[in-house]
């Protein structure tokens, strides 16, 4: 199954090399689910990120909010979006972010929308 | 025997939550696509029924990466909404039609499916949003409910077949029950959308209208494509569609199909809905 959906371009599919790469920040960011988690994340992103064991490179694209480098680490979009929610970010700006676009081109060209103005 | 009476398709897109927590419904962004949805309302009021059966998944709200059932299955008495990061949600708890859920239990495994069997569990936006979208916001909700979770988070997600499968054992499940419940049926997720890597934002208006008539008139061409073809054609996460074909398999061979509504882009999503009757 991975290896024909690796086929499909620029489509990672969460499988099994992504679910254990990305094992300790979708870990971190599920837990942020939990209200008590999200204010110890506000208080101190990186004490917090420490606890979850995250390496220096997964707590550089957390802190730095590298949405695309967080996918490529094996984040998966729905426990990260618990990232985006403390924020908040709007999932569009995600989705610009991984495609390599504009926000406003991006919710243009992909999502059809009209441009403002 | 209980009834079937429908069988819903639907998204749960949880921007759609977001957006009726906020009192957006009646903005530019939002209201074409909540208008379409009145038709599906109506129809729901006048159908009464006592349980809802909803097929969905859960998005790393409920379940982690610890344990991934395949299929899992809710025989709690009460299903609370989970908090997904954004804090509670104002919307009354589920509750569980905990008889009938058992013994859809005890089907699937007489029918040698294995499933997780929940007992006490919370519940995200993939079951939420669909009954918002069909109920509306009542003071509590007027049907009980069998959740059924599939996964559709990490690989391996079930095959296509293996949810039609799955659907003609939850209809002998509703024709074997002694009770006299009417039972509609929601197969929810999707449409065509992605959420990750550079094809984000990805969204196929055509197969998505194409699916909408396809899934009423003419499944089979559904149950046979593979999960490759899903995320090729509906995006990544548009693979969430193969939960549909739980409810359709569940129905008739022939089935009206009552009503549709598309909207592009709900989100990031293409997003609609269609309501099936079982042919006489």
């Amino acid at each position: 199954m991975s290896e024909a959906a690796a086929t499909i371009p620029d489509t990672p599919l969460f499988d099994r090399a992504g679910s254990i790469r990305g094992y300790r920040i979708n870990k971190m960011a599920m837990a942020l689910g939990q209200p008590a988690n999200r204010a110890a994340f506000k208080a101190d992103e990186e004490a917090y990120l420490d606890s979850f064991g995250l390496s220096a490179h997964e707590k550089s694209a957390v802190m730095g909010r590298d949405w695309h480098e967080m996918v490529r680490l094996g984040g998966n979009l729905f426990f990260i979006l618990k990232i985006s929610a403390v924020d908040p970010t709007p999932i569009t700006r995600i989705g610009a972010a991984q495609a390599s676009m504009e926000h406003e081109d991006f919710l243009h060209l992909r999502l059809g929308k009209k441009r403002n103005g | 025997m209980a009834k079937i009476i429908g069988g819903l398709g639907t998204s749960h897109v949880p921007s759609i939550g977001a957006a009726l927590d906020k009192g957006l419904r009646d903005t530019p962004d939002w209201k074409p696509f909540f208008d379409g949805y009145e038709v599906g309302k109506q129809w729901m009021r006048d159908a009464k029924p006592d349980i809802a059966v909803v097929v969905f998944n859960d998005h790393g709200n409920t379940f982690f990466l610890d344990r991934v059932p395949t299929f899992a299955v809710g025989v709690a008495e009460t299903y609370n909404p989970v908090d997904e990061g954004w804090g509670p949600r104002a919307i009354p708890a589920f509750e569980g039609a905990v008889d009938f859920s058992w013994h859809f239990v005890d089907k699937l495994v007489e029918r040698h499916f294995d499933p997780m069997v929940c007992r006490e569990i919370e519940v995200d936006h993939g079951l939420q949003v669909p009954m918002e979208l069909f109920f509306g916001r009542p003071e509590a909700w007027p049907v009980k409910v069998l959740p059924i979770w599939v996964n559709t988070i990490q690989y391996p997600i079930p095959t296509p077949q293996r949810c039609w499968d799955m659907g003609k054992v939850l209809r002998e499940a509703i024709e074997s029950w002694p009770g006299d419940e009417r039972v509609v049926i929601l197969g929810t997720g999707g449409l065509s959308h992605q959420l990750q890597g550079a094809r984000a934002g990805f969204i196929n208006q055509a197969a998505d209208r194409a699916w909408l008539d396809g899934i009423a008139s003419n499944p089979e061409p559904y149950r046979a494509m593979s999960r490759e073809d899903y995320v090729e054609q509906f995006g990544s996460e548009g693979a969430e569609l193969i939960m549909w074909l739980v409810m359709r398999a569940a129905m008739n061979s022939d089935v009206n199909l009552i009503h549709k509504h598309y909207h592009a882009p709900a989100s990031m999503t293409g997003a609609g809905m269609v309501v099936l009757e079982n042919a006489a």
